[in-house]
């Protein structure tokens, strides 16, 4: 007796299921998802074909869906043996020419950091959605923003990548989309800095038509028009990619090189070069990538900064101040976590008296913010909070601890 | 006269030069490329199939630097172990790739044992062609998953307290449906099972015991005339050991068919157009 | 390019804010859900649905929330709810303080055994579990509790939430489910 029934394999599928088939991405109008649907709706409106996860809560959700979905739209889903090889595949279907994605939680995030290391140097897009949970450790299943600083130094060795960190239902199909443009344009992996509130819950997401949403494509030396002979040395930022079968025979490797693809006259100069250009790709571009929108800015003295779902209870918290009279509280969003933008917040904020910053860990992204305006602002104070969403209360009462209620 | 071989490789000057070649002098590695690229020559030209289709992946250690800069077709250095993982998303996103990936006994069966095993249960259609030369050669001859117990080496100075895997048993109880085992002393026989596994619809696996001369301090061509000494064809049953201790079995141990991962996720697929 | 966002628009439009609390199992996070469908698709409202639970798979602690509004929600959750669903004598020992002072506490007396200890809530008890059992089976009783809810609050339509609840449900369990919803409208209105 064995377990493997190598009889004819059906696939399985209830008429009631077949009914709700999609045969391609969300057609346009409103709908009421769950944040890990939206967010594979995202991805396979972007054109992901390939997926491949491994269990995690609470991302499990996603990989669920995408197990549901790929297959409808002519994709391949697969659950690998665990993160490792769900990252590592992501390197592979990227080469041969899919948009790829996986989905997972910190302790798998830190599993994926080979892969994404290996991503940056090999100049390798795909998406990788960390469902973020409290750490360190098996910590907790609930929400979190411990992950935020790994996102961008968890790797080992440089490179500079994109992070953004998306707030409501509609964030998660959108800013998904948003990062898949991303890793095609600037060849580059990009992390969806979600958490497990964001993830489970449900609002409305409105589709738009196809036509009025940019979707970006990796750009090919074919459709530049450059031969397999002229393909190398590649030139500028972001080298065209061809994918395997393509007939540019491309050796990918994780090695230092040259931009003939030359990985054995090793010299310091080369060395540099080539490292430079991986970071400088992103880190040039801060004005193309970074997103980051303020409200209240106008003679404002006080402001409230977050990012991901601590976006919504600050921006709460902010209004409900405003209306209590502090007209002088404004505040800032930053959408891209990663690259850190210090310019264009240093030329959206003036001098201020506080900065306060209420993140879901002990204060991290705080720090690239205290570089950037340590010079013109007084004070920073973090508003920690652990393994769930601060209430607006906790926010008010610290802003008000500090400067007072009211003018 | 030119080697038939170099054609699939790269000239000097575009990539790396190819010569000096990383290898050291007697390794078994370059053997093992030459069959493998009379294989997939065999193939091209028997088959009729495009060489662009071929895609080469390795993990990390020597049999990995086959992909580093040599070949002249579509390739990936990957990350120790990983390569059959980086292959399954290939795969999954291009059906029509051939994939082959090279690899070491230590890349395959410590590191890379997890991903072995389950391309194996799989069965998706790649050929994983193992060069085991008994231990980790590239970082200095420390003992690996298949070093023999008793065995002195870097890291098992006082002799190794471990078992060895049997490689070609784990593939097979795992799941794959061509494995085979032979040794660089071996050429006409792993051109032909490397031909074979490539055609076949599934995982195969075969490897080639390859000799290390600098990390067992023994000369090349001893080790290989001691390959045919050991070497004990397999005629008949499996479970019977072979009849001196280092010997070992070879031959082609499985040729099944059964249903491969692609050809079945392709009816989920099919179902919904 | 532009990424939407978010928090474009002002926090001035009335929130609407239900907590529905009891064991897993008891379908918390189904009221939940069809609550917000129901408000988003067919009412063309904005709702946000969030859930969270105790470590066990049955018997630990549940809650659903939705927040509902004509205009945009912030923060997603519950501050201060407007009405409070609770189905076990935790759920009330724990959230009944969050419940506004007028605000209404629907209870099953049945599980709730111990009376509210406030004097500035509305409280109506509906028997959930009984209603439900007269459908076929206890397990009906959270739409029981929906049906009971709609009529109280009117918040969410009747109308609007039976077609959500046929979409939500499985096939051959939609005519009890809507059965049980509309024995709770039933009840209440008298």
């Amino acid at each position: 007796m064995s377990v493997n029934d190598h009889t004819a394999f059906e696939p399985l599928l209830t008429e009631e299921e077949s009914r709700k088939v999609i045969h391609g991405p969300l057609p346009p109008g409103d709908y009421y998802l769950f944040g890990s649907d939206a967010c594979v709706e995202g991805a396979v409106f972007a054109g992901c074909r390939y997926y491949a996860g491994y269990p995690i809560t609470p991302a499990s959700e996603i990989m669920e869906k995408a197990a549901e979905r790929l297959p409808q739209v002519g994709g391949r889903f697969i659950q690998m043996e665990d993160e490792i090889s769900s990252a590592c595949s992501l390197i592979g279907a990227s080469w041969a020419g899919a948009k790829a994605m996986t989905a997972t939680s910190g302790p798998g995030f830190s599993l994926m950091m080979e892969a994404i290391s290996f991503a940056l140097m090999s100049e390798t897009p795909f998406v990788i959605v960390n469902v973020q949970r409290p750490g360190p450790g098996q910590g907790y299943i609930t929400s979190s923003q411990e992950d935020v600083m790994q996102a961008r130094w968890g790797h080992h060795g440089g490179g500079s990548l994109i992070a953004l960190a998306p707030a409501s239902v509609q964030e998660m199909f959108d800013f998904t989309i948003e990062a898949f443009n991303y890793a095609e344009q600037w060849r580059v992996p990009v992390i969806l800095l979600a958490d497990e509130l964001v993830a489970h819950m449900r609002e409305k997401l409105t589709v738009r038509p196809k036509e009025g949403v940019k979707i970006v494509n990796r750009a090919r030396p074919q459709d530049l028009g450059i031969p397999f002979e002229k393909f190398l040395p590649y030139e500028g930022m972001v080298p065209p990619m061809p994918a395997w079968g393509d007939g540019y025979r491309v050796n990918v490797v994780g090695l230092v090189h040259h931009p003939d693809g030359n990985i054995t006259k090793y010299t310091p100069e080369m060395h540099l070069a080539c490292v430079n250009r991986i970071y400088r790709k992103i880190e040039d571009h801060l004005d193309e990538i970074a997103k980051v929108e303020g409200f209240f800015l106008k003679g404002c003295r006080h402001l409230v900064v977050a990012y991901g779902t601590t976006t919504r209870s600050a921006f709460e918290a902010v209004n409900e101040l405003r209306v209590k009279g502090r007209s002088d509280v404004g505040f800032l969003r930053l959408k891209t976590v990663w690259p850190f933008p210090e310019n264009k917040i240093r030329s959206m904020v003036g001098p201020l008296e506080n900065i306060f910053f209420p993140e879901m860990n002990l204060g991290y992204m705080i720090h690239p913010l205290k570089e950037a305006l340590r010079d013109r602002v007084k004070n920073f104070i973090p508003i920690p909070c652990l393994g769930q969403l601060h209430a607006p209360e906790q926010i008010i009462e610290k802003v008000e601890e500090v400067i007072g209620k009211g003018i | 006269m030119k080697h038939p071989m170099l054609k699939y490789l790269r000239e000097t000057g575009l990539c790396g030069d190819r010569f000096p070649t990383i290898f050291c002098p007697g390794c078994g590695i370059g053997q093992v490329l030459n069959y493998t690229l009379i294989a997939v020559d065999h193939i091209i030209h028997k088959d009729g199939i495009s060489r662009d289709r071929f895609v080469f992946a390795s993990g990390v250690g020597c049999s990995a630097r086959l992909t580093s800069h040599y070949l002249n077709f579509d390739a990936i250095w990957s990350l120790h172990g990983r390569a059959p993982a980086v292959v399954t998303g290939a795969l999954l996103a291009q059906p029509e790739l051939k994939a082959i990936v090279f690899t070491g006994d230590g890349d395959a069966a410590a590191i890379g044992g997890n991903h072995f095993i389950h391309v194996c249960r799989r069965n998706l259609d790649m050929t994983l062609i193992c060069m085991n030369n008994g231990l980790y050669g590239m970082t200095g001859g420390q003992s690996a998953p298949t070093t023999p117990r008793g065995t002195s080496s870097t890291t098992s100075p006082y002799g190794n307290v471990e078992n060895a895997f049997d490689l070609c048993e784990l593939a097979i109880t795992a799941g794959a449906s061509y494995v085979a085992r032979w040794t660089t002393a071996h050429p006409k026989q792993c051109i032909q099972a490397i031909e074979k596994g490539i055609r076949k619809k599934g995982l195969a696996f075969i490897e080639i015991m390859t000799q290390c001369p600098i990390h067992w301090k023994e000369d090349p061509a001893k080790m290989m005339k001691k390959f045919l000494s050991q070497a004990m064809r397999l005629v008949k049953g499996k479970g019977k050991k072979p009849p001196k201790r280092d010997q070992f079995w070879v031959g082609e141990f499985i040729d099944r068919d059964q249903p491969e991962w692609l050809e079945t996720y392709q009816k989920i697929i099919d179902r919904f157009r | 390019m532009r990424i939407p966002s978010v928090v474009s628009g002002p926090t001035s439009m009335k929130r609407y804010e239900i907590r529905i609390a009891g064991f897993g199992g008891q379908g918390v996070v189904t009221v939940g859900k069809i609550l917000g469908f129901a408000a988003v698709l067919y009412d063309k409202k904005n709702a946000v649905q969030t859930q969270s639970y105790g470590p066990e798979s049955r018997g630990g602690a549940c809650k659903a929330e939705v927040v509902i509004s004509d205009g945009e929600i912030h923060y997603p959750k519950v501050r201060s709810a407007d009405v409070l669903v609770v189905l076990s004598q935790t759920a009330q020992d724990v959230y009944l303080k969050d419940l506004k002072p007028g605000g209404l506490l629907i209870i099953d007396p049945l599980t709730v055994v111990n009376d509210p200890l406030r004097l500035d809530i509305r409280v109506v008890k509906v028997p959930t579990a009984e209603i439900a059992l007269k459908v076929g089976n206890k397990k009906f009783q959270n739409m029981v509790a929906l049906g009971a809810l709609c009529q109280l609050t009117g918040i969410v339509s009747q109308n609007a939430l039976e077609k959500s609840i046929a979409e939500a449900v499985p096939l051959k369990t939609i005519s009890r489910n809507i059965e049980a919803f509309q024995k709770g409208i039933e009840y209440v209105r008298k």
